[in-house]
């Protein structure tokens, strides 16, 4: 692979201060962009002739992709998360993005019968995920679980853009937005190279997305990284349309006891799903909803194979 | 029973879901920036010479229309307006000098120990031209083009054409390119005989005798290697070859021819019919001119880009002569900063002279003393500031100091006490907009 230059990207358009982009040529008429994006290092696999319009592709999409991270990371003081934040108890006024992002977190939230909750972001305050041994008090949990709960926000799919926060409650758009991202990505490379013959392939941290076969005619090889053996793929999946997300917790868990505990929480309870694959890959038309079927499987804790199998998806496990 | 009831409120889960992520995906569509715009480049240069000789203005305006990658036609105007006064190649004396000009039908005159400047020179020039590039195949690509400029007493047509090929994954490739063009020369009050001496009037049978045109025409090719040295490297060796043939004379200089007989007036200008005796300049009809050109681009780890490069030329009329160029940009968020260092020597012409004698003139073949053809250094220091904003857009300004120095024979007797190599200083300030 060859580097060919950085994508210089507008300071205006990278709030988040991410290094820019940068050009890599893999074989005659295929570019691989690298960039970083929501903690993960992502990139866009792009097959065309036209360098030009592939750079003018690369460069709208990373610069959607750093939007949306920017616009509902928790950890910014002015965007919109915070501005969502700002005004408890309030009326308020969403815009239409963070609208059909609430209404497709109120699909999941009734498909997966109150175990999907974006007000569980919370909990993390309790826990923390980075393979120590240490578990909360079942008080601090106790304190947080008034804070979580769809039912206890004041909207509807009546008028998605209204919504009332309860004071204290917050919206945590992570567990949708990567993938959210990934699409959009994959969108805007599209309608920019729409009038060439190209192929497109988005990754951002194994959640992926690709527009078809690549242009001559073959699938996408993609691995799945093992969880024993690091940036060892365990399977090569081969991918000609739509998209793959893996949820799991082969990074992100807690050990006590002998006890695994998945950073996926279970909302109700305030406490981790025990019992859970190890990581789940689904195929699914695209990321956002690969990425919500992974979760769903996970959060069936010991039931997620039967749960994949019976709605019929493609899907990879591993225990 | 229950298994299959399950797995049914399964399947109506996924594809609620698979319909509601289409919605979200599918719900927005994003802007996005339309490839096929023209990409416009308007400057304005501004070109002033001390001392109240030459300045310029010039509006430029150059459109690009992209079709892809390597599809694209490109268009420019350009206008300028010379005014100004230039050296008529007389040298300056200790008595009043005064001269015929051009068109014969007035004169000026340069005061004792002043530089002979012609300031009837008033010139509008307008410029055409137009470029189409694309590719043949994977592995090559042609551009041509052409040219078209008028001035009251010059204009010029040009074709160009290159053809470029792809080796080693692009990261080599080869051009060839040739240009070529006719021009046509129509001095005011005629084409002037070579070495003949400037008459006095617009009634003296040489001007009585001149044509009103001539022609000339100039063949350019050059063979280019650019070559991808790394990722943050790019080189670039040229090879041109530059012919030019018929008048390539300029029709308004003159030369000096000075007394060197013993006596009073040894050093200064030779009389002949009761009058200073000044000859139109004469060169050869045909010049071939051979350069070499070597570019290197390099990018830091900070973005900021070294460009330095050198050029060799020499040729069939004993000029030779050397560039070296070096810019630094230094890059910043949205803004650039570009310091500028250029310095061109060169070694004159065989047949440039300051003046002839008043004993061997005669016997001369071929005589200049235009300054652009005699030993000569010019040094340039430049700072280009640009502003990208966020639309894409780039304002941009430079502004360069030019400096030049002459040398030479310093004469004898009277001569020798006159400035023969002024120097001269010139500012040149440029703004545009990219848009």
């Amino acid at each position: 692979m060859t580097f060919i230059e950085e994508l210089i990207i507008d300071s205006s358009f990278n709030l988040s201060k991410h290094p820019n982009p940068s050009l890599w040529r893999e074989g005659k008429h295929t570019y691989q962009i690298k960039f970083e994006c929501m903690a993960s290092n992502c990139s866009i696999l792009i097959e065309c002739e036209a360098l030009e319009l592939v750079k003018t592709a690369a460069k709208n999409a990373i610069i959607e992709a750093w939007r949306i991270e920017y616009k509902y990371s928790r950890y910014q003081k002015k965007n919109t998360f915070s501005d969502i934040h700002s005004t408890p108890d309030c009326w308020q006024k969403l815009d239409n993005e963070s609208a059909q992002l609430m209404i497709f977190a109120n699909q999941a939230y009734n498909a997966s019968q109150g175990l999907f909750d974006i007000t569980s972001g919370i909990l993390r305050e309790a826990w923390t995920f980075n393979g120590n041994d240490k578990l909360p008090l079942q008080n601090q949990i106790d304190a947080l679980l008034p804070y979580v709960g769809w039912k206890k926000l004041a909207w509807s799919t009546e008028a998605p853009e209204q919504l009332k926060m309860p004071l204290g409650m917050e919206l945590d758009f992570g567990g949708i937005g990567k993938e959210y991202a990934v699409d959009k990505v994959l969108t805007i490379c599209c309608q920019t190279l729409a009038s060439k013959s190209a192929a497109i392939l988005v990754n951002c941290g194994g959640d992926l997305t690709c527009s078809g076969v690549r242009l001559n005619g073959e699938s996408w090889k993609v691995g799945i990284e093992s969880i024993s053996r690091h940036n060892k793929a365990q399977q090569i999946i081969a991918l000609s349309s739509g998209a793959l997300a893996t949820s799991g917790d082969s990074k992100r868990f807690l050990l006590k006891d002998g006890i695994r505990y998945s950073h996926v929480l279970n909302p109700i309870t305030g406490w981790p799903i025990t019992d859970a694959p190890r990581s789940i890959t689904v195929a699914a038309p695209t990321c956002i909803n690969a990425g919500i079927i992974a979760t769903l499987a996970l959060l069936q804790g010991k039931h997620a194979e039967s749960f994949l199998a019976s709605i019929k998806t493609p899907y990879w496990l591993y225990n | 029973m229950a298994v299959t009831k399950t797995t049914q409120k399964n399947q109506d889960l996924a594809r609620l879901l698979t319909a509601a992520s289409c919605a979200l995906i599918g719900s927005l569509s994003a802007s996005v920036n339309a490839a096929d715009n023209w990409d416009v480049d308007s400057a304005f240069l501004l070109y002033s010479e001390s001392d109240g000789r030459v300045s310029a203005a010039e509006p430029v305006i150059s459109a690009t229309k992209n079709y892809d990658e390597e599809t694209k036609l490109n268009i420019k105007l350009a206008a300028d307006t010379l005014t100004g006064a230039s050296p008529n190649g007389a040298t300056p004396s200790d008595q009043v000098q005064t001269f015929t000009s051009p068109s014969g039908k007035g004169s000026y005159a340069a005061t004792a120990g002043e530089q002979p400047l012609d300031d009837t020179f008033k010139d509008t020039r307008i410029a055409l031209s137009s470029n189409w590039s694309a590719p043949i195949d994977r592995d090559w690509a042609y551009g041509v083009g052409g040219y078209l400029s008028k001035e009251h007493d010059y204009q010029s047509l040009g074709l160009n054409g290159n053809l470029s090929r792809y080796l080693n994954q692009k990261n080599t490739t080869l051009t060839l390119g040739v240009n070529l063009s006719s021009d046509s020369i129509n001095p005011e009050g005629g084409v002037a005989t070579g070495l003949v001496q400037v008459p006095l009037s617009s009634s003296d049978s040489e001007f009585t005798q001149r044509t009103d045109s001539e022609n000339k025409s100039l063949v350019d090719a050059v063979f280019g290697v650019t070559q991808v040295i790394n990722r943050k490297t790019i080189m670039q060796f040229n090879y041109a070859l530059s012919t030019s043939s018929g008048y390539l004379t300029d029709a308004y200089k003159i030369i000096s021819v000075i007394d060197d007989s013993a006596g009073s007036n040894y050093g200064g200008n030779y009389q002949s019919s009761g009058r200073n005796l000044y000859l139109y300049e004469k060169r050869p009809d045909s010049r071939l001119k051979q350069s070499l050109y070597w570019q290197t681009k390099y990018q830091f780890d900070n973005n900021d880009i070294l460009d330095v490069s050198y050029r060799y030329m020499f040729d069939d009329w004993g000029v030779n002569s050397h560039t070296i160029d070096a810019k630094y940009r230094f890059r910043f968020d949205n803004q650039y900063l570009e310091p500028q260092l250029r310095w061109y020597t060169q070694s004159k012409a065989d047949f440039y002279h300051r003046y002839l004698n008043s004993s061997d003139y005669s016997s001369a073949e071929f005589a200049s003393a235009d300054y652009r053809l005699g030993d000569l250094d010019t040094y340039t220091i430049g700072l280009k500031y640009g502003y990208q904003f966020a639309d894409e857009t780039e304002f941009y300004t430079r502004f360069s100091l030019y400096h030049q120095e002459s040398s030479g024979d310093k004469g004898y007797g009277k001569l020798a006490t006159q400035e023969l190599y002024p120097g001269l200083d010139a500012a040149m300030l440029i703004v545009g907009y990219k848009f």
